[in-house]
């Protein structure tokens, strides 16, 4: 455990390199917000409630979800599996003496623990600048369950990359297929739009899907709503770890002899 | 002029057919331009018809209004990604590795050449698909249309294309003078980003000033699709053709300069 505490600490440490890079990322959350304030703005000069969310909750949903996406940056692992196996140097994975899954997760937790504080500091400004009257729930059992829902989304979503970055020993050219799947993720996981807002039938596919837990419930826990959906939430996500492990394992085990160390 | 221009004209036509070739070599992803933005045009129908379930218009806009400007926006997008995007994003990367020298050296216009030898076919099914989605949002709105209308959206298609090629390349050629432009990119993504999903008509204030002038994006496709509805003042129309002449002016102007500072690999 103690060399994966290393890791985490390494990649805190690496991240101080890009100062600017995180004053940037802290700077283009404003994207969403705005997207949000003037969307909803327009929407809401003519209505008072939309789907059960007024402005200042939907806003509220907004600074949260994009909170929470700022904070997953495990897109970055599938694109560097996939680059280190095309040109030959996931050797360095294979040599070094730890668990190559492991050495990702503790990456990416070393990262999320960095950018925890700044991207925190943006959603408090962008509430201040925007003078948003935050609604946020009082609830400690929906905190406690959000808080729980957003580890193990962010642990899905490691594995998830992971699995696809290791897809790259069967099918070499993934890199498009990765662009389209961060497309779509963005809009299962209710970061375009709150998935209250899509069909019902829609939306109840969608709860057998891990998206569904990953940012939107915890959101929509955050600003006190969905009480009723936690308990089987938390419980979706987590076999959905669990069976997304046995699939990375079995995919590995699969595949791994078709690395040749030499690159594409 | 005129022999300039068809001296220009054979380059692009041996750059397109040098392309082709290069193209029929290297198979994979082809279409992977088509999935990737046809996806994201999609799941912007696909939100845009959603949140029209809940409100009859946004601004002064009905749901056949902004399906058109979706497919507009995605109409750009689809231009710019098969004939210059994929030449032009290279520039900062040959200015760093200094491979900028190989075109200097050639007797033609550098910045022609980077613009048209990566044309990219496989972005050639989103220009058909955006076409749908404009016929679509026209049906919706039930749009009047006349041949005058749509001449008029044509032109300014054409206006507009140029503009995104503008901006485009002013970004790309800040390389020039800095270091990286990895950050000054980010502004292009995310003023892109949140314009093709906000229509001109929803900004106001210092946001509007931002987007109509400083960062153009919020005109792109608002003003051809304005055209289109019969919206479009005169006032609107002259500003639309003012900043694309600046914005021409500017990318010439930093264009120059740029390759005046130009130091090779050390760049």
């Amino acid at each position: 455990m103690r060399k994966y505490i290393e890791i985490a600490k390494i990649y805190i440490k690496a991240q101080l390199v890009w100062r600017v890079d995180v004053v940037f990322n802290m700077v283009f959350t404003i994207t969403k917000i705005l997207f949000a304030y003037l969307l909803w703005g327009a929407i809401f000069g003519t209505k008072t409630e939309v789907a059960g969310f007024t402005f200042y909750s939907m806003l509220s949903y907004y600074i949260i979800s994009t909170f929470l996406n700022q904070l997953d940056m495990s897109s970055g692992i599938s694109n560097e599996i996939s680059a280190k196996i095309r040109n030959g140097t996931f050797s360095k994975y294979m040599t070094i003496p730890v668990n190559i899954e492991k050495y990702f997760i503790a990456m990416e937790a070393g990262v999320v623990a960095f950018y925890l504080t700044f991207d925190f500091i943006a959603a408090i400004v962008w509430i201040y600048i925007f003078k948003i009257e935050f609604v946020f729930t009082t609830n400690f059992v929906m905190i406690a369950g959000a808080l729980l829902m957003i580890l193990l989304g962010l642990l899905f979503m490691v594995q998830l990359n992971y699995y696809l970055g290791l897809l790259t020993l069967k099918y070499q050219e993934i890199g498009t297929f990765l662009m389209i799947k961060n497309n779509i993720v963005a809009f299962v996981t209710g970061s375009i739009v709150p998935l209250v807002l899509l069909p019902d039938a829609f939306v109840s596919v969608m709860k057998l899907f891990p998206f569904y837990y990953v940012t939107y419930l915890p959101s929509m826990l955050l600003i006190g709503r969905y009480q009723n959906e936690m308990l089987i939430g938390l419980i979706v996500i987590f076999l959905w770890c669990v069976l997304l492990q046995i699939v990375i394992q079995v995919t590995w085990k699969k595949y791994r002899r078709k690395y040749d160390g030499v690159g594409i | 002029m005129i022999n300039r221009i068809k001296k220009n004209s054979r380059v692009i036509r041996v750059l397109i057919g040098l392309r082709f070739q290069n193209l029929m070599m290297i198979r994979l992803g082809f279409f992977g331009p088509f999935f990737v933005d046809g996806s994201l045009f999609l799941i912007q129908l696909v939100v845009f018809q959603t949140i029209y379930t809940e409100v009859d218009r946004i601004g002064t806009w009905e749901s056949g209004e902004m399906i058109l400007y979706i497919g507009t926006f995605s109409m750009l997008n689809a231009i710019n990604m098969l004939i210059y995007f994929f030449g032009v994003i290279g520039i900062p990367d040959k200015i760093k590795s200094g491979e900028m020298d190989l075109y200097l050296t050639k007797p033609i216009s550098p910045l022609l050449r980077l613009s048209f030898e990566k044309i990219n076919l496989g972005s050639f099914p989103l220009v058909i698909m955006s076409a749908f989605i404009i016929v679509y949002g026209i049906s919706l709105g039930n749009i009047q249309l006349t041949v005058e209308k749509i001449v008029v959206y044509i032109f300014w298609m054409l206006i507009m294309s140029i503009l995104y090629y503008d901006l485009i390349v002013i970004i790309r050629s800040i390389s020039f003078f800095v270091i990286s432009n990895s950050n000054i990119t980010r502004v292009e993504e995310a003023g892109l980003e949140l314009c093709m999903q906000l229509p001109g008509i929803v900004f106001y204030g210092v946001y509007k000033f931002i987007f109509y002038c400083v960062l153009p994006y919020g005109i792109l496709a608002t003003i051809p699709v304005q055209s289109l509805l019969g919206e479009l003042k005169v006032i609107n129309a002259i500003y639309g053709i003012m900043v694309v002449a600046v914005f021409t002016v500017i990318t010439c102007v930093i264009w120059k300069r740029g390759i005046r500072h130009y130091n090779s690999a050390s760049s």
